[in-house]
Order: structure tokens, then sequence, then C-alpha cells
């Protein structure tokens, strides 16, 4: 227990710096300088380490900026490499996960034998459509270990009208393949009570750490293998390796997902290159696929290294063409099935029920509108939406399950001609079509406007200001849709350096974990328990639903449950409750409130949460945990 | 009867602690007299199939243009559940035909917004504002709840989730509960300091949930010191269920609930419609279900409304699914609900009958039900709510 002073002096110091919270509208009102550059860090980064704000001092504030848009020229953090290097998913591509993580998954399971591979087309025959002596005869002329088997598979029919015995020698030989079937998961894979005394099993689920590697530790590597999967990867919080293998051994397909997320989180708490990183987080929810559709699982760690990244600060028309290509968004969004309509789209099947061939999917034509190009007042009709399908009829994924490539298929596609936004497209242009339509979208002034505002609304406030969104998209139609040049545009304007700019925008659940992580000069050393945390805040990552993404405004998660879970997880973390998140609290030892909130909050603290948190401790121990909780749990936190 | 029903828990009032109940549980406790109503709006996000919900099995066309996906007449293998001779309720619905059969449950179809949008982000901002064509920062719940007095309870509108939905934003109170359990926080000197620090704060934004957040904590800790266990043998499915069964556990505490939300996603079927959209019905149907029978002789008090953003297209798409539509179809359950009627004028399935020739034709504007329910169970007036909207004559959804 540590007795924190406070000091009126440092107070008066802090104050000096000046205050003001949610200022809209100030947009011409330049900020003052000892604020520009926590605001810089608050807008390119997921938040300030401690000496950052005094390391973009010494580079200097213009040219740090310049290096955050240029990431090839700065050094990485040599302990990212090492902390993302065993995410063995992050580089691999598609064909390759699935045979690494889902087909091996999908074979462990042994095949029954079906009839039609036992017996010969004359014996199959008589045994399902002839009368009892001849299926009895069948099964005579069999030896003894095909009779088992077929009798152990057969269809009830075949049994109809036979004698008690048969059925009987029947039920006894589906009981034995049912019981050498769970004998051989067992083997496979057995129960920890098979594996581990009971003592042992209770160290294995509920010990700690230590306790945890010493116990594996004793094992042979057979057993311990199966104690890693038995146990499962919950278990293993904090461990990363052994809980990723644990994973690995029984839920491969969730390793892939789960390593993306890891990746996500060790780049946005350790990376150097904070801006990219940033950028990536904010096309990837422009662009959102939903990691619980289908393949999309697995294919989100393609998506978002092949398709978003590269492209982050190129240009926008060559990122919304990789997206359109890319297999998690033709799935996600149903483009993969769309077809041409057809005339005789219904038909009968053999057995007189109607069938339909696949036929017209409106769902990607009408996101990438609204959501990904001219905005939903970009001045698009539902003719639009259904032409722009049209025209992507045909682009589709080649065997989703196992290679998961892009296929044009020119069979589907709808060859008629398409009137998109007054532009024709001529008959019979296959693959094209698709292409013109990204490329008329991409330079579409809508397009120019609607991205620019949305950048305008992540970096600057949640109602960006019309001048400057007006001037972004100038820049944008000037060099075809350049993003760099569409941010330095938005960086060097008057409208970011303004008081309106400061501290106007919430963070988001993900912006508001990584920055107490990083303000407190942690190491990330797992970060399951935190993506957990993201997700219990309301923002499970890759995991969201809807093509929309989540909210860039404050609105939506400046609710009581927000605000509960916010402090609740600034309470675990500063008590060393998250595991896997390594920090130094001594560093905050004899420090007076003030001094460890003007560190934290780099220069928005409020005389009212000063005060508050004086007033909270007078007379009383209060422990570093506790003022760092009350820190990173004030209003002045929760916004950057 | 009434005495057990406002029957205000022990606990709650011990929680408090003596001498320092706020008023408005004081109120609660002596003025138990005041029989409270109750108006829930559920959310299905994504744009729910009204067609293939409530089945209008009577009409030819709907079976030509739905020739996969279309839900047999009763009567029929895999049938739907009949209704009236006209109408049917997908057979995963099977549970609120009791309610149906009581008269408690009535059914809206060909109802929605009159707004042509088929952006879901659009139209569930526009549905949840209340205001058709544009979106206002406040939504229709909220300004359905008269003004409150200074002692109002902290959780008298209350939305089940992380983050707080338009629907009940504004200045009437309310706010966002994610998980009761977790709605507290394990130190009390850090808990009084934070609050102090958000009553004090220049903060507009965060002074007004930070508040909520505070206020709602101490009266939920009081809650989470009982057990709770569903009355009748309700069983609530998934997340949708535990949100309600959540609902019903507040309401049930006697500690102030006037308004609630909760949402259920995933309704927007492209493809593979009948894969899907059975056991999301399930979900849906099942837990609405076992809040009713939780709720018991309190549903004399409550009424639970159901909307989404829009339908689905009246033709099957080309990947056995629905695209974004137009018109779709409204539950109405309570004890007061004058129910067992599908109401609203069915506007046909005929290509000249539909809108835009392609979606269900909206006969029935969603703010003329939301209307009714907001002047029966709170008195307050429609244009009020519903800012410029002329009300036709009442549908008749309520016993009065």
């Amino acid at each position: 227990m540590k007795r924190v002073a406070s000091a009126r002096t440092a107070i008066l110091l802090v104050l000096a710096m000046g205050l003001s919270v949610g200022a809209g509208g100030r947009f011409d009102q330049k900020l003052a300088a000892e604020k520009q550059i926590p605001h810089a860090l608050s807008r390119l980064t997921f938040g300030a380490r401690p000496g950052a704000a005094a390391e973009v001092s010494r580079i200097g504030l213009d040219a740090w900026i310049d290096l955050q848009l240029h990431p090839e020229r700065s050094v990485e953090n040599p302990a990212l490499a090492a902390k993302v290097a065993p995410l063995e998913s992050l580089n691999l591509a598609p064909w390759q996960i699935a045979e690494k993580y889902i087909l091996p998954q999908s074979m462990s399971a042994r095949p029954l034998p079906s009839p039609q591979s036992l017996l010969t087309p004359a014996q199959l025959t008589m045994l399902t459509t002839g009368s009892v002596p001849e299926r009895l005869a069948t099964l005579d002329s069999l030896t003894p270990d095909v009779r088992r088997q077929v009798l152990a598979v057969a269809p009830d029919r075949i049994m109809d009208g036979m004698p008690q015995n048969i059925r009987q020698e029947s039920a006894r030989a589906r009981q034995a393949e049912q019981e050498a079937r769970q004998k051989e998961m067992r083997r496979q894979a057995p129960p920890l009570n098979e594996l581990l005394a009971p003592d042992q099993q209770r160290i294995a689920r509920n010990g700690s750490n230590a306790d945890k590697l010493a116990l594996l530790e004793s094992l042979d590597p057979e057993t311990r293998r199966h104690v890693i999967r038995a146990v499962g990867p919950q278990a293993f919080i904090g461990l990363p390796e052994l809980r990723r293998q644990s994973m690995a051994l029984s839920q491969p397909q969730q390793l892939v997902n789960s390593e993306l997320i890891e990746n996500k989180l060790y780049r946005a708490i350790h990376s150097n290159r904070q801006l990219e990183e940033v950028l990536v987080d904010f096309w990837m929810n422009h662009f959102n696929v939903y990691n619980g559709k289908g393949q999309t699982r697995v294919l989100l760690t393609s998506y978002e290294r092949d398709a978003i990244r590269p492209h982050v600060f190129g240009r926008f028309r060559d990122m919304l063409l990789a997206t359109a290509r890319h297999p998690a968004m033709l799935i996600y969004l149903d483009n993969a099935q769309s077809q041409a309509p057809r005339d005789d789209q219904t038909l009968a099947n053999a057995s007189g029920a109607a069938t339909r061939r696949p036929g017209l999917n409106e769902n990607y034509g009408r996101e990438l509108m609204e959501l990904h190009t001219l905005g939903v007042d970009g001045g698009y009709t539902q003719e639009d939406v259904i032409a722009v399908a049209r025209a992507f009829t045909g682009w589709t994924v080649y065997d989703a399950a196992k290679y998961a490539e892009f296929q044009f298929n020119p069979n589907t596609h709808d060859r008629k001609e398409k009137i998109i936004l007054g532009h024709t497209l001529a008959p019979g242009r296959g693959e094209q079509d698709g292409l013109d339509v990204i490329d008329l979208l991409a330079r579409h002034p809508s397009t120019a406007r609607f991205i620019s505002w949305k950048l305008a609304q992540r970096f600057v406030a949640d109602d960006p200001p019309q001048s400057l969104v007006d001037r972004m998209a100038a820049t944008f139609t000037k060099t075809d849709g350049d993003l760099r040049a569409v941010l330095q545009t938005l960086f060097s304007s008057t409208e970011f350096w303004s008081e309106g700019a400061w501290q106007a925008k919430l963070k988001s659940p993900l912006e508001l974990v990584v920055s107490a992580v990083r303000a407190l000069d942690s190491d990330a050393v797992d970060t399951f328990a935190l993506a957990q945390r993201i997700a219990d805040l309301g923002e499970p990552l890759y995991g969201k639903v809807e093509p929309t993404g989540y909210p860039n405004t404050g609105e939506g998660w400046a609710s009581a449950a927000g605000l509960m879970g916010r402090i609740n997880f600034a309470t675990a973390l500063t008590s060393g409750q998250i595991p896997g998140v390594r920090f130094d609290i001594s560093q905050f030892n004899f420090k007076p409130p003030a001094i460890v909130a003007r560190e934290l909050l780099g220069g928005s603290l409020s005389s009212a949460t000063l005060e508050a948190i004086e007033k909270g401790i007078e007379g009383r121990e209060a422990t570093p945990s506790m003022l760092t909780a009350a820190v990173l749990g004030s209003p002045e936190f929760q916004r950057r | 009867m009434l005495t057990r029903r406002y029957f205000l828990r022990a606990s709650a009032i011990a929680a408090a602690g003596s001498g320092m109940a706020p008023l408005w549980l004081v109120r609660a406790v002596a003025g138990a007299e005041r029989r409270r109503k109750i108006l829930i709006s559920i959310f299905q996000r994504g744009a729910a199939d009204g067609l293939n919900i409530v089945v209008p099995f009577f009409e030819s066309r709907y079976y030509t243009l739905r020739p996969t996906i279309a839900i047999p007449a009763p009567g029929a293998a895999n049938g739907g559940i009949d209704l009236d001779g006209r109408f049917a309720l997908h057979p995963s619905l099977r549970q609120l035909k009791t309610f149906w059969d009581s008269g408690q449950l009535a059914i809206i179809h060909a109802a929605g917004s009159p707004a042509a949008t088929r952006s879901h982000f659009e139209a569930q901002d526009q549905m949840e504002s209340g205001t058709p064509g544009r979106t206002t920062e406040d939504g229709w719940l909220n300004r359905a709840l008269p003004f409150p007095v200074a002692d109002a309870s902290p959780i008298r509108a209350v939305a089940m989730g992380a983050k707080m939905p338009r629907t009940l934003r504004g200045n009437r109170g309310g706010i966002a509960v994610n998980d009761l359990a977790q709605f507290q926080n394990r130190s009390p000197e850090l808990s009084s300091m934070l609050q102090n620090m958000y009553a004090a704060t220049p903060d507009a934004g965060l002074a007004a949930p930070g508040k909520g957040a505070f206020d709602a904590m101490r009266l939920i800790d009081s809650i989470n010191r009982t057990t709770y266990t569903p009355a009748n043998g309700a069983q609530y499915t998934g997340e949708f269920g535990a949100a309600l069964r959540q609902i019903a556990r507040l309401i049930k505490a006697d500690a102030g609930v006037e308004a609630a939300f909760a949402d259920i996603g995933g309704w927007d079927h492209h493809s593979n419609e009948n894969g899907s959209l059975p056991g999301l019905l399930q979900q849906f149907g099942n837990s609405l279900t076992a809040f009713a029978r939780d709720m018991g002789d309190r549903m004399e008090d409550i009424v639970l409304v159901t909307m989404s953003e829009f339908g689905r297209t009246a033709r099957e798409d080309g990947n056995a699914g629905t695209d974004h539509g137009h018109g779709n179809v409204m539950f109405v359950l309570g004890g007061s609900v004058r129910g067992g009627r599908v109401l609203g004028r069915w506007p046909g399935l005929e290509p000249e009958q539909l809108f835009e020739k392609r979606d269900l034709e909206v006969t029935t504007d969603f703010r003329s039900v939301l209307g009714e329910l907001v002047q029966g169970q709170f008195g307050q007036p429609i244009n009020q709510v519903f800012p410029g909207y002329q009300a036709p004559a009442p549908l008749g959804l309520l016993n009065t």
C-alpha cells in the first residue's frame, strides 16, 4: 500500500493545459499548441504510450505524421515480429489453410462402409429388391466379415419380413459397429478422466499456469498431447502456445480465426506503424465481412492481408476491386451464388417437387453502392441495384471448401445489355462488366464525397465540417482516389487542428481497450482475454453480422451498459486480472493523482475529474491500481 | 391478486439501505395501487420475411412467386398453422398459437414504413426514430414516455445490449443493460469516486449515461442478490431468450420499468432461407412464449410489439432466398390485446398490387399500430410521439 499524496502545484500545472470537452462547431478555432501532439497521437494511433509525446516532439510533428503516412520508412518494433511469428495461419493462402486446418478434420471421422462398397451390383439388387428367400440366400453367400458389415449398415427395409434370428443378428452387428466406433473415438480423443488422476485433473483445469506447466512436463509426449486437447483452449489463457496447440487439436477452424484476432491486437498494441493499423481497422469495418457465414471464418485472413492491407495508402479503386473479387466478400454478400436470371427458372425435379435454377441475388449490388461507394444518398435507384447485380453475375468462387479462388464463370453471367447510373454496358462483355462497374463507382463524385466524409468522421468528429469533406473529395477526384493524398489533405487541414476536433470522438471498445493497455506501457504476451473483453463491450472482432460494420460515431457507444463495462475493464486491467497483459504498476508508486492522470490522459484532464479523484482518496490508502482504474475509467479516457 | 402482483421485493428495499431509500422506491411501495403499464418493443434486425412468417396461403399467387421456399398450406406436410382460413403461422411459431387462441395475440399484415428505402441501416434508423423519411436523434419509445419526475426509476426504460438503440434514445430516461450479473463494480470506493466524477463532468455526452449507470447499478445490485427462477415453467431459448428473461426479471422486481427494448438479428435471408429461418423463428417464438408465461397475470398490464425495418421481395430470388422488399408483418401480444385477428387491409400479390411491382404493399403505417399502443399504455397523444403524423381510424388493438 502506497500513500498517494496530492500536490496542488501539479493540479495547477495540469489545469493550465486548458480543457474543453465535446466542443462541437469550433472547427475554425486553432488548437492550442500544447494540445497538438496529444491530439495527433489520439487520432493517428491506438493511444499514446508513455514517452510517445516526447518522441514525436523530438522527430517533429510534421515529420512524424509523414512517417506514419509512409510506414515502409519506419523501423518496425522487433518485439512484434516475435509475437506474430508463431501465428502460422497468417501467411497461408486459403487453399493451404483448408489443407492444414479444415480438410484433416472433416476426414478424421471414419465413414461407415456403404452396402454399395461391400457388394457386387447383382448382390445389391437382390438384397434391396429380392424376396425374403432371395435376400436370405444373398446373405448366406457372403463371407462372415462382409455379412457382419452389411448387416451393421443395412437399411430397415432390407430387414422387412426377415426371420427373427436374422433381425437379431443385424441388431447385434449394428451395436458392435457403434461400440467399435466409440472405442475408436475414445482412442483418438480420450477424455481427461482416462488420462489423469483426479488431483491432476483439477490442476489441468483450474491450477495456476505454473502448476499446469509442471504437470504437462511430467507427462509422456503422447499423454501430454491428449491432455492439452482434452482440457481445452480456455484452460490456457495467458499461455498462448499451449492454447493454440489445444485449439489446433480440438477446433482447428477456430484457430485460424483466433490467430487473426491475436494478430490484430498484437499489431494495435505493439506496432510502430500505428496509422497503418488504424486504417486497416477502418477499412475492414468499411468493407465489413462477418466471420460466421460459410467459409468466411477461414478466408478473412487472406481478405485482410491481400485485399485490404496492401491498399490502405494506395488507390481506392484497387481496394474496391480487391474486395469485389475476394472469396470472403463474394460469399458474405452472396454474389458467388448470383446468376443470370432465366425465363425457365423453375423446373420440376424427378419426384415432381419444384426446384429452381439459381438466379439473381441483389445483395452485393446494393451494398456495393450503399455502403462501399456512393453512400445511401449517392443517387442510385432500385433499377441500378438490379443492373449492377446483373453485371456481377458470373463473379464467383471456385471450390470454396478447398481452393477458394476467384473465378469468372461465363455460363452464369448475364450477357444482356445493362444500364447503370446512365451508363450503358453493351451486351456480351463478360467479366468486363464488373470491372467497368468498379471503375464507374470508384470514380463517381458521390464516392469521393462519401469516402471523404467517412474518413473525416473517423479522424475529426462525428459530424465533420462540410468544408473539410469538400476539400478531401476534391483531392480524391484530382488524384484518382489516392488515399494517402486524401489523408494528407485531412492531416494538414485547419479543421483537423481545431478546438472543435479536440477530444470530439468517443473511443470504440477496441480503441478503449488497446489505448488502456498502451497507456500502462504494457507488454501483451497473450491477447485472448483482451479480445473477449472487447467482444463483451459490444464489438466482437470480425464478428459484425451486418454489412454496415460497427458505428463510427459515439452515440451508439455512449450507453450506461457501455460505461459500466468500460469501468469494469479498467478495474480488471489495473488490478492485474486480465491474463496475458504485463505492466509495471509500480511506475505509479508515490505519484500524486494529478501526475498519474496527466501521464495517462495526455492533457485532457478536467478539474472535475481531478477533484473527484482527490476527494475520493482523501484520508485513505489509495493503491496505484485504484488510482489508475479511476483515471482509465474517467470520461476523458473514453474520448480521443 | 393485486397485492401479489404489485408486491415489492423486500430485498430491493433492504438493499437501498435504511433511511436512504430513493424517493421513487418509497413511492413505488406506498403507491402500489397505481397500475404501471409497460410497453415492450422488439426489433427484428435484417428485414424479416413477413410473407413466410404469417403465410397468405389462400393466395395461389404466393405459391407461384415462391416455388421452392413457400410454406405449404395447413394440413400439408410441414404446412403452416391455420389462423383464420386465410393466413397461417410458420410451423416454427407453433407455441405462439396458444396466444392467438386465447385472444392475446393480434397480427397486423402488410404493415410497415411508407418510406421506400431498402437500406437496412436507413430503414432501421427511421423506424426506430418513428419518422419515416428521416432520422431523428431520439427514438419513438423514449418520446412515448411521460416526462420524468426528478425521482423516476433509473430503469424506467431499459434496452438489452451493450449499445443504446435509437428506439430508446432521448431525454426522458432510458439505459442499456448488457448483462445484469455484470452490471456492478466490486470496489465501493472506486465506484463512489467514479460516480462523483461522472456527476460533475463537463462532458455533456457522457454525463447522462454515467448518471444512469451508477443509479441503475445500485438498483440492479439489489435485484441480483436474489436468484431468479422463471415462473410457470417458462423456458427461454438463445440470446434473444436471455434478453427477454432479463427484462422479465426487472419487471418482476417492481423497480419501475415502463418501457423495454430487445432486438434479434439475422433475418437477412438472401439465400437458402428455409435453411436458416426455422431455427431463428423458433428462438423468436419460443422466447416470446416463455416471456408471456413467465409474466403470468402481469401480462394484463404489458403490451409487446414486434417490427422489422422492411419486408422482403414477394418473389423468391435466384438462391432460394429473398431480397429487400417493403411491407411486413407485426405482432402485438398482451393481456389487454384484442387478438385472434389478422388486421390491416390485405393488398394482394398480383403484379399490379405489389409495391413497385415486386414487394408487398404497406397498407398499415407502423406508426398507427405503435400510436394506438402508446396512447393505450401511456395516454400520450400520437402526434407528440410521431410528429406530423395524422393517424387514421384506430385498429382497435387494445381493450379499453
